[in-house]
Protein backbone atom coordinates (compact mmCIF):
# COMPACT_ATOMS: atom_id res chain seq x y z
CA UNK A 1 0.00 0.00 0.00
CA UNK A 2 1.69 3.09 -1.19
CA UNK A 3 1.95 5.97 1.18
CA UNK A 4 0.35 9.36 0.87
CA UNK A 5 2.00 12.63 1.74
CA UNK A 6 0.36 15.51 3.54
CA UNK A 7 0.68 18.86 1.83
CA UNK A 8 -0.63 22.31 2.59
CA UNK A 9 -1.17 24.45 -0.48
CA UNK A 10 -2.92 27.68 -1.26
CA UNK A 11 -4.85 27.71 -4.53
CA UNK A 12 -6.51 30.92 -5.65
CA UNK A 13 -6.10 32.29 -2.13
CA UNK A 14 -7.88 29.32 -0.56
CA UNK A 15 -5.94 26.99 1.75
CA UNK A 16 -6.07 23.25 1.34
CA UNK A 17 -4.75 20.45 3.53
CA UNK A 18 -4.44 17.36 1.35
CA UNK A 19 -3.15 13.82 1.31
CA UNK A 20 -1.60 12.98 -2.07
CA UNK A 21 0.33 10.11 -3.59
CA UNK A 22 3.87 10.97 -4.68
CA UNK A 23 3.09 10.27 -8.35
CA UNK A 24 0.20 12.77 -8.55
CA UNK A 25 1.13 15.69 -10.75
CA UNK A 26 0.02 19.19 -9.79
CA UNK A 27 -2.10 19.17 -12.95
CA UNK A 28 -4.02 16.06 -11.89
CA UNK A 29 -4.30 17.36 -8.35
CA UNK A 30 -5.89 20.60 -9.57
CA UNK A 31 -8.24 18.95 -12.07
CA UNK A 32 -9.29 15.78 -10.27
CA UNK A 33 -8.72 16.38 -6.57
CA UNK A 34 -9.81 20.03 -6.47
CA UNK A 35 -12.22 20.04 -9.44
CA UNK A 36 -10.47 23.05 -11.00
CA UNK A 37 -10.76 21.99 -14.62
CA UNK A 38 -9.87 25.35 -16.13
CA UNK A 39 -6.26 24.13 -16.34
CA UNK A 40 -6.05 21.81 -19.34
CA UNK A 41 -4.12 18.64 -20.03
CA UNK A 42 -2.74 18.92 -23.57
CA UNK A 43 0.47 16.99 -24.10
CA UNK A 44 1.17 16.10 -20.45
CA UNK A 45 4.90 16.44 -21.12
CA UNK A 46 5.72 20.13 -20.90
CA UNK A 47 5.57 20.99 -24.60
CA UNK A 48 2.23 22.74 -25.15
CA UNK A 49 1.64 25.00 -22.16
CA UNK A 50 -2.07 24.22 -21.83
CA UNK A 51 -1.41 23.18 -18.23
CA UNK A 52 0.26 26.49 -17.31
CA UNK A 53 -0.39 27.74 -13.78
CA UNK A 54 1.34 30.37 -11.66
CA UNK A 55 3.29 28.98 -8.69
CA UNK A 56 4.75 31.49 -6.22
CA UNK A 57 4.49 34.14 -8.94
CA UNK A 58 6.10 32.11 -11.74
CA UNK A 59 4.50 30.32 -14.66
CA UNK A 60 5.18 26.59 -14.79
CA UNK A 61 3.85 23.56 -16.66
CA UNK A 62 1.79 21.85 -13.96
CA UNK A 63 2.14 18.51 -15.74
CA UNK A 64 5.82 18.48 -14.83
CA UNK A 65 5.37 19.33 -11.16
CA UNK A 66 4.48 16.76 -8.51
CA UNK A 67 1.79 17.71 -6.02
CA UNK A 68 4.14 16.78 -3.19
CA UNK A 69 6.63 19.40 -4.36
CA UNK A 70 4.00 22.06 -3.71
CA UNK A 71 3.83 21.85 0.09
CA UNK A 72 3.71 25.47 1.24
CA UNK A 73 3.25 26.87 -2.26
CA UNK A 74 0.81 29.48 -3.47
CA UNK A 75 -0.82 28.67 -6.79
CA UNK A 76 -3.02 30.63 -9.16
CA UNK A 77 -5.10 28.89 -11.79
CA UNK A 78 -7.28 30.56 -14.41
CA UNK A 79 -10.20 30.34 -11.99
CA UNK A 80 -8.31 32.63 -9.63
CA UNK A 81 -7.78 35.44 -12.09
CA UNK A 82 -11.24 36.88 -12.00
CA UNK A 83 -12.04 39.08 -9.04
CA UNK A 84 -15.76 39.65 -8.49
CA UNK A 85 -18.26 39.78 -11.35
CA UNK A 86 -16.38 41.17 -14.34
CA UNK A 87 -13.58 39.56 -16.30
CA UNK A 88 -9.98 40.40 -15.56
CA UNK A 89 -8.70 42.92 -18.16
CA UNK A 90 -6.48 40.25 -19.72
CA UNK A 91 -9.46 37.93 -20.13
CA UNK A 92 -11.51 40.79 -21.60
CA UNK A 93 -8.69 41.63 -23.99
CA UNK A 94 -8.58 38.06 -25.29
CA UNK A 95 -12.34 38.04 -25.83
CA UNK A 96 -12.42 41.47 -27.50
CA UNK A 97 -9.45 40.75 -29.80
CA UNK A 98 -10.80 37.47 -31.13
CA UNK A 99 -7.92 35.66 -29.44
CA UNK A 100 -10.17 32.77 -28.35
CA UNK A 101 -11.44 30.10 -30.76
CA UNK A 102 -11.77 26.65 -29.23
CA UNK A 103 -10.51 28.01 -25.94
CA UNK A 104 -8.29 25.09 -25.03
CA UNK A 105 -5.01 27.02 -25.02
CA UNK A 106 -6.66 30.11 -23.56
CA UNK A 107 -6.27 29.57 -19.80
CA UNK A 108 -2.56 28.93 -20.28
CA UNK A 109 -2.15 31.85 -22.67
CA UNK A 110 -3.91 34.22 -20.28
CA UNK A 111 -1.89 33.17 -17.23
CA UNK A 112 1.36 33.45 -19.17
CA UNK A 113 0.25 36.90 -20.32
CA UNK A 114 -0.44 37.85 -16.70
CA UNK A 115 3.02 36.69 -15.63
CA UNK A 116 4.58 38.61 -18.51
CA UNK A 117 2.78 41.85 -17.76
CA UNK A 118 3.47 41.54 -14.04
CA UNK A 119 7.19 41.43 -14.85
CA UNK A 120 7.17 43.78 -17.80
CA UNK A 121 4.09 46.03 -18.19
CA UNK A 122 5.28 47.41 -21.53
CA UNK A 123 6.80 44.56 -23.52
CA UNK A 124 8.00 44.85 -27.10
CA UNK A 125 6.61 42.56 -29.79
CA UNK A 126 9.72 40.38 -29.53
CA UNK A 127 9.46 40.20 -25.77
CA UNK A 128 5.82 39.12 -26.00
CA UNK A 129 6.61 36.40 -28.54
CA UNK A 130 9.59 35.17 -26.51
CA UNK A 131 7.56 35.00 -23.31
CA UNK A 132 4.61 33.19 -24.90
CA UNK A 133 6.71 30.67 -26.83
CA UNK A 134 5.76 27.88 -24.43
CA UNK A 135 2.03 28.18 -25.15
CA UNK A 136 0.85 26.55 -28.38
CA UNK A 137 -2.38 27.32 -30.20
CA UNK A 138 -3.75 25.23 -33.05
CA UNK A 139 -6.63 27.50 -33.97
CA UNK A 140 -5.79 31.18 -34.15
CA UNK A 141 -2.43 31.39 -35.90
CA UNK A 142 -1.34 33.57 -32.97
CA UNK A 143 -2.01 36.96 -34.63
CA UNK A 144 -5.07 37.73 -32.55
CA UNK A 145 -3.43 36.37 -29.43
CA UNK A 146 -0.64 38.92 -29.90
CA UNK A 147 -3.32 41.57 -30.49
CA UNK A 148 -4.94 40.50 -27.23
CA UNK A 149 -1.70 40.86 -25.29
CA UNK A 150 -1.16 44.34 -26.74
CA UNK A 151 -4.75 45.24 -25.92
CA UNK A 152 -4.25 44.00 -22.37
CA UNK A 153 -1.15 46.20 -22.04
CA UNK A 154 -3.36 49.21 -22.82
CA UNK A 155 -6.22 48.10 -20.58
CA UNK A 156 -3.89 47.62 -17.63
CA UNK A 157 -2.40 51.11 -17.90
CA UNK B 1 3.74 7.25 -13.59
CA UNK B 2 4.49 4.20 -11.53
CA UNK B 3 4.47 4.73 -7.79
CA UNK B 4 7.64 5.60 -5.90
CA UNK B 5 8.83 6.74 -2.50
CA UNK B 6 9.32 10.48 -2.15
CA UNK B 7 11.82 12.03 0.21
CA UNK B 8 12.60 15.71 0.71
CA UNK B 9 15.85 15.95 2.71
CA UNK B 10 16.72 19.13 4.59
CA UNK B 11 20.47 18.75 4.21
CA UNK B 12 23.00 17.30 1.79
CA UNK B 13 23.94 14.67 4.41
CA UNK B 14 20.36 13.45 4.51
CA UNK B 15 20.29 13.32 0.70
CA UNK B 16 23.53 11.34 0.55
CA UNK B 17 22.18 8.90 3.12
CA UNK B 18 18.99 8.45 1.16
CA UNK B 19 21.01 7.77 -1.99
CA UNK B 20 22.86 5.00 -0.20
CA UNK B 21 19.72 3.54 1.34
CA UNK B 22 18.03 2.93 -2.03
CA UNK B 23 19.64 1.14 -4.94
CA UNK B 24 17.39 2.89 -7.42
CA UNK B 25 16.98 6.48 -6.31
CA UNK B 26 16.86 9.53 -8.58
CA UNK B 27 17.47 13.11 -7.60
CA UNK B 28 14.70 15.59 -8.40
CA UNK B 29 15.71 19.14 -9.19
CA UNK B 30 13.41 20.97 -11.62
CA UNK B 31 11.74 17.81 -12.84
CA UNK B 32 11.49 18.93 -16.46
CA UNK B 33 13.58 15.99 -17.68
CA UNK B 34 12.95 13.50 -14.87
CA UNK B 35 9.16 13.62 -14.96
CA UNK B 36 9.05 13.25 -18.73
CA UNK B 37 11.22 10.13 -18.40
CA UNK B 38 9.04 8.77 -15.62
CA UNK B 39 5.85 9.30 -17.60
CA UNK B 40 7.18 7.27 -20.51
CA UNK B 41 8.62 4.68 -18.09
CA UNK B 42 12.07 5.24 -19.50
CA UNK B 43 13.00 5.96 -15.87
CA UNK B 44 11.47 3.95 -13.02
CA UNK B 45 12.83 5.15 -9.69
CA UNK B 46 12.16 3.29 -6.47
CA UNK B 47 12.69 6.60 -4.75
CA UNK B 48 12.70 10.23 -5.80
CA UNK B 49 14.85 12.50 -3.65
CA UNK B 50 13.65 16.11 -3.93
CA UNK B 51 16.74 18.28 -3.52
CA UNK B 52 14.88 21.57 -3.21
CA UNK B 53 14.67 21.42 0.58
CA UNK B 54 18.46 21.72 0.89
CA UNK B 55 19.59 25.29 1.54
CA UNK B 56 22.27 27.20 -0.37
CA UNK B 57 21.97 25.32 -3.63
CA UNK B 58 20.41 27.96 -5.85
CA UNK B 59 22.45 31.13 -5.60
CA UNK B 60 24.68 32.96 -8.05
CA UNK B 61 27.92 34.34 -6.61
CA UNK B 62 30.51 36.55 -8.21
CA UNK B 63 33.96 37.00 -6.79
CA UNK B 64 36.92 35.09 -8.10
CA UNK B 65 34.86 33.91 -11.04
CA UNK B 66 31.21 32.88 -10.99
CA UNK B 67 29.64 30.20 -8.81
CA UNK B 68 26.21 28.72 -9.43
CA UNK B 69 24.46 26.40 -7.02
CA UNK B 70 23.35 23.30 -8.90
CA UNK B 71 19.69 24.15 -8.27
CA UNK B 72 19.92 27.63 -9.80
CA UNK B 73 17.09 27.79 -12.31
CA UNK B 74 17.81 28.42 -15.96
CA UNK B 75 15.41 31.36 -15.77
CA UNK B 76 17.35 32.95 -12.91
CA UNK B 77 20.49 32.71 -15.03
CA UNK B 78 18.64 34.15 -18.04
CA UNK B 79 17.39 37.24 -16.20
CA UNK B 80 20.18 37.84 -13.70
CA UNK B 81 21.39 41.45 -14.05
CA UNK B 82 24.87 40.32 -12.98
CA UNK B 83 25.08 37.64 -15.70
CA UNK B 84 23.57 39.92 -18.35
CA UNK B 85 26.21 42.49 -17.60
CA UNK B 86 29.29 40.32 -17.15
CA UNK B 87 28.72 37.20 -19.29
CA UNK B 88 25.70 37.97 -21.46
CA UNK B 89 26.24 34.95 -23.71
CA UNK B 90 25.36 32.68 -20.79
CA UNK B 91 22.11 34.57 -20.27
CA UNK B 92 21.25 34.36 -23.97
CA UNK B 93 22.07 30.64 -24.14
CA UNK B 94 19.88 30.03 -21.08
CA UNK B 95 17.06 31.84 -22.86
CA UNK B 96 17.08 29.31 -25.69
CA UNK B 97 16.18 26.40 -23.41
CA UNK B 98 12.54 25.35 -23.68
CA UNK B 99 10.05 28.01 -22.62
CA UNK B 100 9.63 30.39 -19.70
CA UNK B 101 7.55 27.72 -17.96
CA UNK B 102 10.33 25.18 -18.36
CA UNK B 103 13.08 27.62 -17.43
CA UNK B 104 11.29 28.56 -14.21
CA UNK B 105 11.78 24.97 -13.03
CA UNK B 106 14.76 23.58 -15.00
CA UNK B 107 18.07 23.87 -13.20
CA UNK B 108 21.64 24.27 -14.38
CA UNK B 109 22.63 21.14 -12.42
CA UNK B 110 19.80 19.07 -13.82
CA UNK B 111 20.66 20.09 -17.37
CA UNK B 112 24.25 18.94 -16.88
CA UNK B 113 23.42 15.73 -15.01
CA UNK B 114 20.83 14.57 -17.53
CA UNK B 115 23.80 14.27 -19.87
CA UNK B 116 22.23 15.07 -23.21
CA UNK B 117 24.85 15.89 -25.87
CA UNK B 118 22.50 18.65 -27.00
CA UNK B 119 22.00 20.20 -23.56
CA UNK B 120 22.04 23.98 -23.91
CA UNK B 121 23.69 24.77 -20.58
CA UNK B 122 26.23 21.96 -21.09
CA UNK B 123 27.38 23.35 -24.43
CA UNK B 124 27.75 26.95 -23.29
CA UNK B 125 29.45 25.92 -20.03
CA UNK B 126 31.84 23.68 -21.95
CA UNK B 127 32.76 26.70 -24.04
CA UNK B 128 33.23 28.71 -20.84
CA UNK B 129 35.64 26.08 -19.46
CA UNK B 130 33.75 25.66 -16.23
CA UNK B 131 34.43 23.30 -13.36
CA UNK B 132 31.89 21.27 -11.45
CA UNK B 133 32.07 20.60 -7.73
CA UNK B 134 30.89 17.19 -6.67
CA UNK B 135 30.04 16.02 -3.15
CA UNK B 136 29.81 12.47 -1.81
CA UNK B 137 30.12 10.69 1.54
CA UNK B 138 33.88 10.70 0.84
CA UNK B 139 34.14 14.47 0.61
CA UNK B 140 34.20 17.04 -2.17
CA UNK B 141 36.13 17.35 -5.41
CA UNK B 142 36.33 19.57 -8.47
CA UNK B 143 36.24 18.29 -12.01
CA UNK B 144 36.79 20.10 -15.31
CA UNK B 145 33.57 20.00 -17.27
CA UNK B 146 35.13 18.36 -20.30
CA UNK B 147 35.67 15.28 -18.12
CA UNK B 148 32.14 15.28 -16.74
CA UNK B 149 30.23 13.78 -19.67
CA UNK B 150 30.52 10.08 -20.47
CA UNK B 151 28.00 9.47 -23.24
CA UNK B 152 24.40 10.11 -24.24
CA UNK B 153 22.46 10.61 -20.99
CA UNK B 154 25.53 9.55 -19.01
CA UNK B 155 27.86 11.47 -16.74
CA UNK B 156 30.81 10.27 -14.68
CA UNK B 157 28.87 10.77 -11.43
CA UNK B 158 28.98 7.65 -9.28
CA UNK B 159 25.82 6.46 -7.55
CA UNK B 160 26.79 8.18 -4.31
CA UNK B 161 27.87 11.50 -5.86
CA UNK B 162 25.88 14.71 -6.19
CA UNK B 163 26.63 17.79 -8.27
CA UNK B 164 26.86 20.71 -5.86
CA UNK B 165 28.14 23.75 -7.71
CA UNK B 166 29.24 25.00 -11.11
CA UNK B 167 32.20 27.38 -11.30
CA UNK B 168 33.18 29.59 -14.23
CA UNK B 169 36.74 30.92 -13.85
CA UNK B 170 37.26 34.68 -13.85
CA UNK B 171 39.13 34.68 -17.17
CA UNK B 172 35.78 34.33 -18.92
CA UNK B 173 35.41 38.10 -18.75
CA UNK B 174 38.16 38.47 -21.37
CA UNK B 175 36.05 36.59 -23.93
CA UNK B 176 33.24 37.67 -26.19
CA UNK B 177 30.79 34.91 -26.88
CA UNK B 178 28.00 33.74 -29.10
CA UNK B 179 25.60 30.82 -28.79
CA UNK B 180 23.91 29.55 -31.93
CA UNK B 181 21.21 26.91 -31.85
CA UNK B 182 19.74 25.55 -35.05
CA UNK B 183 16.34 23.96 -35.07
CA UNK B 184 13.03 23.93 -36.94
CA UNK B 185 11.46 26.59 -34.69
CA UNK B 186 12.63 29.68 -32.84
CA UNK B 187 11.88 28.06 -29.50
CA UNK B 188 11.02 24.86 -27.69
CA UNK B 189 13.24 22.61 -29.80
CA UNK B 190 16.20 20.48 -28.90
CA UNK B 191 18.99 21.73 -31.17
CA UNK B 192 19.80 19.89 -34.36
CA UNK B 193 23.22 21.42 -33.79
CA UNK B 194 24.10 23.98 -31.15
CA UNK B 195 27.43 25.74 -30.83
CA UNK B 196 29.13 28.12 -28.45
CA UNK B 197 32.08 30.24 -29.49
CA UNK B 198 34.16 32.16 -26.96
CA UNK B 199 36.73 34.46 -28.49
CA UNK B 200 39.53 36.38 -26.81
CA UNK B 201 40.79 38.69 -29.54
CA UNK B 202 41.61 42.21 -30.58
CA UNK B 203 38.56 42.76 -32.71
CA UNK B 204 39.92 45.68 -34.68
CA UNK B 205 43.05 43.91 -35.89
CA UNK B 206 41.40 40.46 -35.73
CA UNK B 207 44.40 39.06 -33.87
CA UNK B 208 43.10 36.10 -31.92
CA UNK B 209 44.62 35.16 -28.58
CA UNK B 210 42.39 32.17 -27.94
CA UNK B 211 39.18 30.69 -29.22
CA UNK B 212 36.96 28.03 -27.70
CA UNK B 213 34.44 26.18 -29.83
CA UNK B 214 31.92 23.91 -28.10
CA UNK B 215 29.63 21.74 -30.21
CA UNK B 216 26.38 20.12 -29.15
CA UNK B 217 24.30 17.33 -30.66
CA UNK B 218 27.11 16.12 -32.91
CA UNK B 219 28.82 13.51 -30.72
CA UNK B 220 27.93 11.21 -27.82
CA UNK B 221 28.68 14.15 -25.50
CA UNK B 222 29.05 17.90 -25.97
CA UNK B 223 32.59 18.41 -27.31
CA UNK B 224 35.23 21.04 -27.84
CA UNK B 225 36.63 21.32 -31.36
CA UNK B 226 40.23 21.40 -30.13
CA UNK B 227 41.92 20.96 -33.52
CA UNK B 228 39.93 23.87 -34.89
CA UNK B 229 40.80 25.94 -31.82
CA UNK B 230 44.52 25.28 -32.26
CA UNK B 231 44.46 26.76 -35.77
CA UNK B 232 43.83 30.31 -34.59
CA UNK B 233 46.04 30.74 -31.55
CA UNK B 234 47.92 34.01 -32.02
CA UNK B 235 46.77 34.35 -35.64
CA UNK B 236 44.84 36.96 -37.57
CA UNK B 237 41.28 35.80 -38.25
CA UNK B 238 41.12 36.19 -42.01
CA UNK B 239 38.12 34.89 -43.92
CA UNK B 240 40.27 32.02 -45.20
CA UNK B 241 41.34 31.06 -41.71
CA UNK B 242 37.76 31.23 -40.46
CA UNK B 243 36.74 28.89 -43.26
CA UNK B 244 39.52 26.46 -42.28
CA UNK B 245 38.48 26.62 -38.65
CA UNK B 246 34.90 25.88 -39.59
CA UNK B 247 35.88 22.94 -41.79
CA UNK B 248 38.17 21.53 -39.14
CA UNK B 249 35.48 21.85 -36.48
CA UNK B 250 33.11 20.02 -38.80
CA UNK B 251 35.61 17.19 -39.21
CA UNK B 252 35.84 16.81 -35.43
CA UNK B 253 32.11 16.32 -35.13
CA UNK B 254 30.86 12.73 -35.05
CA UNK B 255 27.14 13.20 -35.57
CA UNK B 256 24.57 10.48 -36.01
CA UNK B 257 21.54 10.52 -38.27
CA UNK B 258 18.29 10.59 -36.34
CA UNK B 259 14.75 11.82 -36.79
CA UNK B 260 15.90 15.43 -36.43
CA UNK B 261 18.58 15.45 -39.10
CA UNK B 262 21.09 13.38 -41.04
CA UNK B 263 24.72 13.24 -40.01
CA UNK B 264 25.68 14.96 -43.29
CA UNK B 265 23.38 17.88 -42.56
CA UNK B 266 24.78 18.18 -39.04
CA UNK B 267 28.33 18.25 -40.37
CA UNK B 268 27.33 21.00 -42.82
CA UNK B 269 25.65 22.90 -40.00
CA UNK B 270 28.76 22.79 -37.82
CA UNK B 271 30.80 24.25 -40.68
CA UNK B 272 28.29 26.95 -41.45
CA UNK B 273 27.45 27.89 -37.84
CA UNK B 274 31.09 28.08 -36.71
CA UNK B 275 31.94 30.38 -39.63
CA UNK B 276 28.82 32.46 -39.07
CA UNK B 277 29.46 32.66 -35.33
CA UNK B 278 33.02 33.89 -35.69
CA UNK B 279 32.07 36.43 -38.36
CA UNK B 280 29.21 37.75 -36.24
CA UNK B 281 31.44 38.06 -33.19
CA UNK B 282 34.01 40.04 -35.14
CA UNK B 283 31.47 42.32 -36.83
CA UNK B 284 29.62 43.01 -33.61
CA UNK B 285 32.66 43.67 -31.46
CA UNK B 286 34.79 45.56 -33.98
CA UNK B 287 32.25 48.38 -33.81
CA UNK B 288 32.54 48.73 -30.02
Amino acid sequence: MESKHRIQITVNEKEYDLLVRANRTLLDLLRYDLGLTGTKKGCDEGDCGACTVIVNGKVVNSCLVLGVEMDGASIMTIEGLQQGDGLHPIQQAFVDSGGVQCGFCTPGMILTTKALLDENPNPSEEEIKHYLEGNLCRCTGYIKILDAVNRAVQLLK
Amino acid sequence: MKSFDYIRPNSMDEALNALQAYDNAYLLAGGTDLLVGMKTNAIRPKCVIDMKGIPNMNSIEYGDGFKFGALTTVRDIEVSPLIREKIPTLSKAAGTLGSVQIRNRATIGGNLCHGSPAADMAVILLGMNCEVRIVSPNGEKNLAIDRFFAGPQKTVLAKDEVLWEIIIPKDIERYKGIYLKHGPRKAMDIGIVNIAILLDADFKSRLCTQIRIALGAVAPTPIRAKNAEALVKEKILTSELIRDVAETASSEAKPISDFRASSDYRRELVKSLVAKGIHQLIEHNAKL
